[in-house]
C-alpha cells in the first residue's frame, strides 16, 4: 500500500538539489474485525507516463520562438536564414564537443555516472593493428557503427577468423541499408531537418556501388538464404540499382526462395524505373502481386503505398484513376489500413494539375478527421504538404484548408510535418490560400498567429498579402506588415517597396476612423525609414535603386504625415540626381507639395518643385497657378516663376 | 544615425584627407580631383616598412533589427501555462508585468524589470500559477485511484495498518541516480498492537532497548545495514519477528532470577508482604482462613518503593496502614 504523504526539500550538503520523497507505506498486520475494507487496484503506468500527461498541458505559445531557440529578443531568430543560422550553430556546438572529447580522449576516460552512460565514453578507436574479435563485431553491428564494422570485418578476414554466416548476413544487412556510406548520426536533428532541400536532387539518380562490399558479403554466404537475396534485393532497389535488384528477384523466383513481403515492396517502388509506358508498368506491377500470392505472403501497408507510388507515376490520368480505384478495394479487404503516404499518394494521383478536378480530399479528410497518426512510412511526412497544395492551387478551398490544419494539430500528429521545407511549404500555402480568401481582419489574426515564430513568409507570399490589403482596403495593416518586412529583410525587393507606397499612397487616411487616424504619421515614418533603407542599400550588397515614381510616393507620404522637413530634403534628392533616377514623380506628388510649402509658407520649396516639373516636362501650369495665387511673392521669386512659365502665365 | 553617416561622408573629401581609398563617394567628379590635391600638398614618403593604412574603415557588422520584447504582441487572454510552462529564471521580455525591485536612492522608483539582476536573483514562481496547478492536476487525476472504501478515519486505517514503513527516494541533479541514504527503512508500531503476557512484554522491551519509546509508546526499527532497501526492510521485518517469538520463550536460566535481579518491587515476592501478613494474622487460630493484605495496600506499597518516597505516596502509605489496622 503506498500513502504519499508529505514532499519536503533535503538541502544537501550544497552539493546538489536534491529532492526527497518520504513515502509511508503500511503493511496489513491484523485484519479488521469489523468493517471490511476495499483497496482499489493500482492503475498500471510506464515510467514517462505522468511526465507525458504533464506535458500535455503545455501549449503553443505563438508570441514565443521554437523552444530550440533561446528566449530573448536579441537571440530570437527573425528571417528564415537566421533561423536556419542558429538552429545549426548550437548543433555545430554540440559537434565541437564530441569532436573534443574523441580528440581528448584521456580527459574523459572517467565514468561517474551510475548507471554508466556510454554516450559520454569516448568511443571505441578501431586501427589497423588493433586485436578483433568476432564479438567486437557483432557488437558494432548492433551500435550500427558501420564504417568500424566494416574495419573490423576486414581486419578479421585477414586474419582469417571464420565468422559465422549469421553474422555475415546481419552485416550484409547493415551495409546494405546505409549502401556502405556513414549515415548521418541520429542525434543531429537540426541538420535533418534543415537537410532535406538539398538532397532532393541526387534522389532520381543510381547510387548503389556496384561490386562493393554488399555484394562480396552476399557471393560469400553459402549457400544462398532467403534472407541473403532480401537484403540484397533491397538494398539495390533503395540504392536505385533497379535492373539488377529485378534480375535477383526473378533468379530467386527461379531457384524456389521464398522471399518476404517487403523485398516485393522494395521493387514494386521501383516498377517505374523498369519499364516505360503506364501500360507495362501496371503489368509488372499485377504480375509481382500475383507472384506474391503464389507465395502465400500478406501483403502489408508497404505493399498498398508501393503499389499506389507506382501508380502515381502513371502519365495515362484515366488508367491511374481506375487502377488506384481497384487497388484500395482490395487492400480494404486485406484489412490494410491506410497511412497518411497513402493519403500522399491518392493526392498525388487524383489531383493534377492538368488533370480534372477532384474532390477526392474531401473524402479523406472526412474519413481522417480527428484521427491522431504515427509515423508508419518514409512518405507519411509528404501528406500535408500536398494537402495543402491541393487546397490551394487545386480546389482553392478555405474550409477545407481550416480542415487540414485543424488535423495537423491535434494529437500529436504535427511531428508528421516532415521538415523545415515540407513545413514552410505548408504554411505558404495556407496563408497564400487565406489571404485570397478571408476578410483582411481574420486573415491578419492567423497572421499574427504564425508569423514570425512558426512561419516567416517569403517574398513572393508578402507580395500576396500586400494585394490582398490593397483589395480589401485594409491600409492600417500596412505599417504592421511594413515593420515586418524590415524585420525579414524584404526591403531590397523593389516590386514590395512599390507596391507598399502604392498602397499607402492610393488609399487616403480617413481621419475619422479611429483605426486611421494614427495612418499619416506612421505612413510618413514608413516612408521615411524605406528612403533611409534604399539610400543605405547603396553601400550593400543588394542595391536598391530609387526610381521617380517610388521618391514621389516617398514625398506624399511624408507631407502627408507633416513631416516637410523630410520632405524638403527628399525633394532636393530628386532635384539633383535627375540624371540617375529612372522616371519622374506623379504630378500629384508634386502638387501636394507645393501645396503644403504654401502652407509652410516657403515659397522658394515651391520653385524648386515647379523647376523640377518644368524641366522634366511635367504639365506645369497648375502648379506655377497654385503658386501664384498661393504666395504674395516677393521680385525675385516673380522673376524666376516667370522665367520658368514664362510671361504669357501671368497674364492670363 | 545613418544619414547622419552619409551627410559625414561626403563632406570628407573636402576636408582632403587621406582617407580616400576606402571611403565610397558620390560623385565621380570629387574622386578623379582627389589624387591630383593628395600631391600638391604632401610630400611622398619613403616607406622601409610596408606599414598598413591607417584610416581604414572599419567594417560595419551588419546585425539584424532586433524585436521589441513579445511582451508588447501577447494578448490579454493568453494562456499563462503556454507561455511560462516550467521553471526559469526571470526574464523581462517574456513577463508582462511591470514589475520593480532593487534599492535606489531615497525617493526614486526600484529599477524596472529590465537587466535587473535582483529580479533574476530570487526564484520565481511564475510556473505554478493557480491555472496551471489546477490543469496539472486535472491530467494527473486519471493516474490516482479512489480512497479505499472503509479506512475514512485516521483511527480506522491505523487500525488496519499498524506498522508503519518509511522509506525515501532521492532525485538529484547528478550524474548518478544512486544514494546511499536510499537503503534506509525505518519501520514503526505502538506496541499496544502487540500481543504479550508480562514476561514475554519484559523480555521484549529488554530485547528492543533503546528502540521502544516510552513516552509515546511507539517501537521503531531502522535498518541500513544491507546495500538496498529490499533487503533492509526484508531485515527490519525479520527483527521485529524474531524479537516477538524470542520474547514468549522462557529460558531455564530464567528461573534463577533473584530478588537483586528484579527491575522493580513487586510486592507478592517481598518480605512487606509476609510481614503484613503476619500482623494481620496475629493469633489467629488454626485452620482459620489467613487474611490477605488488601490490593490497595499492595499498590501502595509498589508504588511507594517504585517510586520513591514523596508526599503523596507517604499519605498513601499512612492511610493504607491505617485502614488495614483499623486505627480509625
Amino acid at each position: 500500500m503506498y500513502l504519499s504523504r508529505q514532499w519536503r526539500l533535503l538541502p544537501k550538503a550544497g552539493i546538489a538539489r536534491s529532492l526527497s520523497s518520504s513515502g509511508a507505506h503500511y503493511t496489513t498486520a491484523a485484519p479488521a474485525e469489523d468493517s471490511p475494507i476495499e483497496i482499489p487496484n493500482r492503475i498500471e503506468r510506464s515510467p514517462t507516463d505522468l511526465l507525458q500527461a504533464l506535458a500535455a498541458t503545455v501549449g503553443r505559445d505563438h508570441t514565443a520562438p521554437h523552444y530550440k531557440y533561446h528566449d530573448d529578443p536579441f537571440l530570437i531568430p527573425m528571417s528564415n536564414a537566421a533561423k536556419r543560422t542558429y538552429a545549426l550553430s548550437k548543433e555545430s556546438g554540440r559537434k565541437a564537443a564530441k569532436w573534443i572529447k574523441e580528440e581528448h580522449r584521456e580527459l574523459f576516460m572517467h565514468q561517474e555516472a551510475q548507471p554508466a552512460i556510454e554516450k559520454f565514453a569516448p568511443s571505441m578507436v578501431y586501427t589497423e593493428d588493433s586485436q578483433v574479435e568476432e564479438s567486437s563485431l557483432r557488437q558494432l553491428i548492433a551500435q550500427g557503427e558501420l564504417k568500424d564494422a566494416v574495419l573490423v570485418y576486414n581486419l578479421l578476414e585477414q586474419k582469417g577468423t571464420v565468422i559465422s554466416p549469421e553474422l555475415k548476413q546481419s552485416l550484409l544487412e547493415l551495409v546494405c541499408f546505409h549502401n556502405n556510406q556513414e549515415p548521418l548520426p541520429e542525434e543531429y536533428i537540426e541538420e535533418r531537418w534543415f537537410m532535406q532541400n538539398n538532397r532532393r536532387r541526387e534522389r532520381s539518380g543510381k547510387t548503389w556501388k556496384d561490386g562493393d562490399l554488399a555484394e562480396k558479403l552476399y557471393s560469400e554466404i553459402e549457400p544462398k538464404t532467403p534472407q541473403s537475396y532480401a537484403s540484397l534485393i533491397r538494398g539495390m532497389a533503395k540504392y536505385l540499382q533497379c535492373e539488377r535488384a529485378y534480375a535477383l528477384l526473378q533468379e530467386a523466383g527461379e531457384k524456389q526462395i521464398q522471399l518476404d513481403t517487403n523485398t516485393f515492396n522494395s521493387i514494386i517502388q521501383i516498377v517505374n524505373f523498369l519499364k516505360d509506358t503506364a501500360e507495362q508498368r501496371w503489368q509488372l506491377c499485377t504480375e509481382l502481386l500475383q507472384e506474391m500470392s503464389q507465395q502465400k505472403l500478406r501483403p502489408n501497408l508497404g505493399t498498398l503505398n508501393a503499389v499506389l507510388q507506382c501508380i502515381s507515376t502513371f502519365g495515362n490520368f484515366k488508367l491511374a484513376r481506375t487502377a488506384a480505384l481497384q487497388v484500395l478495394p482490395e487492400f480494404k479487404k486485406l484489412d490494410v489500413s491506410p497511412s497518411l503516404g497513402t493519403y500522399y499518394y491518392l493526392l498525388i494521383i487524383f489531383c493534377r494539375e492538368r488533370g480534372p478536378v477532384s474532390h477526392v480530399i474531401v473524402d479523406i479528410l472526412n474519413d481522417i478527421a480527428g484521427k491522431e497518426f504515427k509515423v508508419q512510412h518514409p512518405k507519411d511526412t509528404y501528406f500535408f504538404a500536398t494537402a495543402m497544395d491541393v487546397c490551394r492551387n487545386h480546389l482553392h478551398d478555405k474550409a477545407l484548408a481550416k480542415k487540414v490544419d485543424e488535423l495537423l494539430h491535434t494529437g500529436k500528429n504535427y511531428d508528421l510535418i516532415g521538415d523545415s521545407f515540407k513545413e514552410s511549404i505548408y504554411y505558404r500555402n495556407y496563408l497564400a490560400l487565406l489571404c485570397q480568401t478571408e476578410s483582411i481582419d481574420d486573415f491578419m489574426q492567423t497572421y499574427d498567429l504564425l508569423v514570425p515564430n512558426i512561419y516567416i513568409p517569403e517574398p513572393g507570399i508578402m507580395e500576396e498579402i500586400l494585394r490582398a490589403i490593397e483589395i480589401n482596403g485594409g491600409v492600417e495593416h500596412v505599417p504592421r506588415i511594413w515593420s515586418d518586412m524590415v524585420v525579414f529583410d524584404h526591403t531590397h525587393r523593389e516590386s514590395l517597396l512599390l507596391c507598399v507606397l502604392r498602397i499607402l499612397v492610393d488609399n487616403k487616411p480617413n481621419p475619422e476612423s479611429p483605426a486611421q487616424q494614427q495612418l499619416p504619421e506612421q505612413g510618413a515614418k514608413v516612408a521615411l525609414d524605406m528612403y533611409e533603407k534604399v539610400e543605405d542599400s547603396i553601400r550593400r550588397l543588394r542595391k536598391v535603386s530609387f526610381t521617380g515614381q517610388m521618391l514621389g510616393d516617398i514625398l506624399t507620404l511624408l507631407v502627408r504625415g507633416g513631416n516637410y522637413e523630410k520632405a524638403t530634403e527628399v525633394l532636393s534628392h530628386i532635384d539633383k540626381n535627375q540624371h540617375r533616377i529612372p522616371g519622374t514623380p506623379a504630378e500629384s506628388a508634386l502638387q501636394e507639395f507645393v501645396e503644403a510649402s504654401v502652407q509652410e509658407k516657403s515659397p522658394s520649396q515651391a520653385l524648386v518643385a515647379l523647376q523640377y516639373a518644368v524641366e522634366n516636362n511635367i504639365d506645369s501650369r497648375t502648379l506655377a497657378k497654385r503658386i501664384h495665387e498661393g504666395f504674395t511673392l516677393n521680385e525675385a521669386h516673380l522673376s524666376k516663376l516667370k522665367s520658368l512659365v514664362g510671361e504669357s502665365f501671368l497674364d492670363k | 544615425m545613418s544619414a547622419g553617416l552619409t551627410r559625414l561622408w561626403e563632406r570628407l573629401p573636402l576636408k582632403k584627407q587621406a582617407a580616400q581609398s576606402s571611403i565610397r563617394v558620390f560623385s565621380n567628379q570629387e574622386q578623379q580631383q582627389q589624387p591630383e590635391v593628395e600631391d600638391d600638398e604632401e610630400f611622398r614618403v619613403l616607406s622601409l616598412r610596408t606599414v598598413k593604412q591607417q584610416f581604414q574603415r572599419r567594417q560595419q557588422v551588419r546585425r539584424d533589427p532586433i524585436t521589441p520584447p513579445r511582451t508588447g504582441r501577447m494578448a490579454v487572454d493568453q494562456d499563462w501555462t503556454a507561455v511560462w510552462p516550467g521553471p526559469r529564471s526571470f526574464h523581462p521580455a517574456s513577463v508582462p508585468l511591470p514589475l520593480r525591485q532593487g534599492f535606489t536612492e531615497r525617493g526614486a522608483a526600484a529599477p524596472s524589470k529590465f537587466a535587473n539582476a535582483e529580479l533574476m536573483k530570487i526564484p520565481n514562481f511564475l510556473h505554478l500559477t493557480p491555472p496551471a496547478i489546477r490543469q496539472q492536476c486535472e491530467v494527473i487525476k486519471r493516474f490516482c485511484t479512489p480512497w479505499p472504501k472503509g479506512l475514512e478515519t485516521e483511527a480506522k486505517w491505523q487500525r488496519h495498518f499498524p506498522v508503519e514503513v518509511t522509506t525515501t527516494d532521492f532525485c538529484h541533479s547528478l550524474p548518478t541516480i544512486r544514494n546511499p541514504e536510499a537503503r534506509r527503512v525505518t519501520i514503526s508500531l505502538k506496541l499496544s498492537d502487540l500481543k504479550f503476557d508480562s514476561h514475554a512484554r519484559d523480555k521484549f522491551l529488554r530485547l528492543v532497548g533503546d528502540r521502544y519509546n516510552k513516552d509515546t509508546d511507539i517501537l521503531t526499527f531502522v535498518t541500513d545495514r544491507c546495500p538496498q532497501k529490499k533487503q533492509n526492510y526484508d531485515y527490519a521485518l525479520y527483527l521485529l519477528t524474531a524479537c516477538y517469538h524470542e520474547s514468549f520463550v522462557t529460558e531455564p536460566w530464567e528461573a534463577t532470577k533473584s530478588e537483586a535481579d528484579m527491575e522493580v518491587y513487586l510486592f507478592e515476592r517481598n518480605q512487606s508482604k509476609l510481614s503484613a501478613e503476619g500482623i494481620l494474622n496475629w493469633n489467629a487460630k488454626e485452620g482459620a482462613p489467613k487474611v490477605a493484605p488488601s490490593k490497595s495496600y499492595a499498590n501502595c506499597v509498589e508504588q511507594l518503593i517504585n517510586e520513591g518516597e514523596n508526599e503523596y505516596n507517604l499519605g498513601k502509605y499512612k492511610e493504607e496502614v491505617k485502614k488495614m489496622l483499623n486505627i480509625a
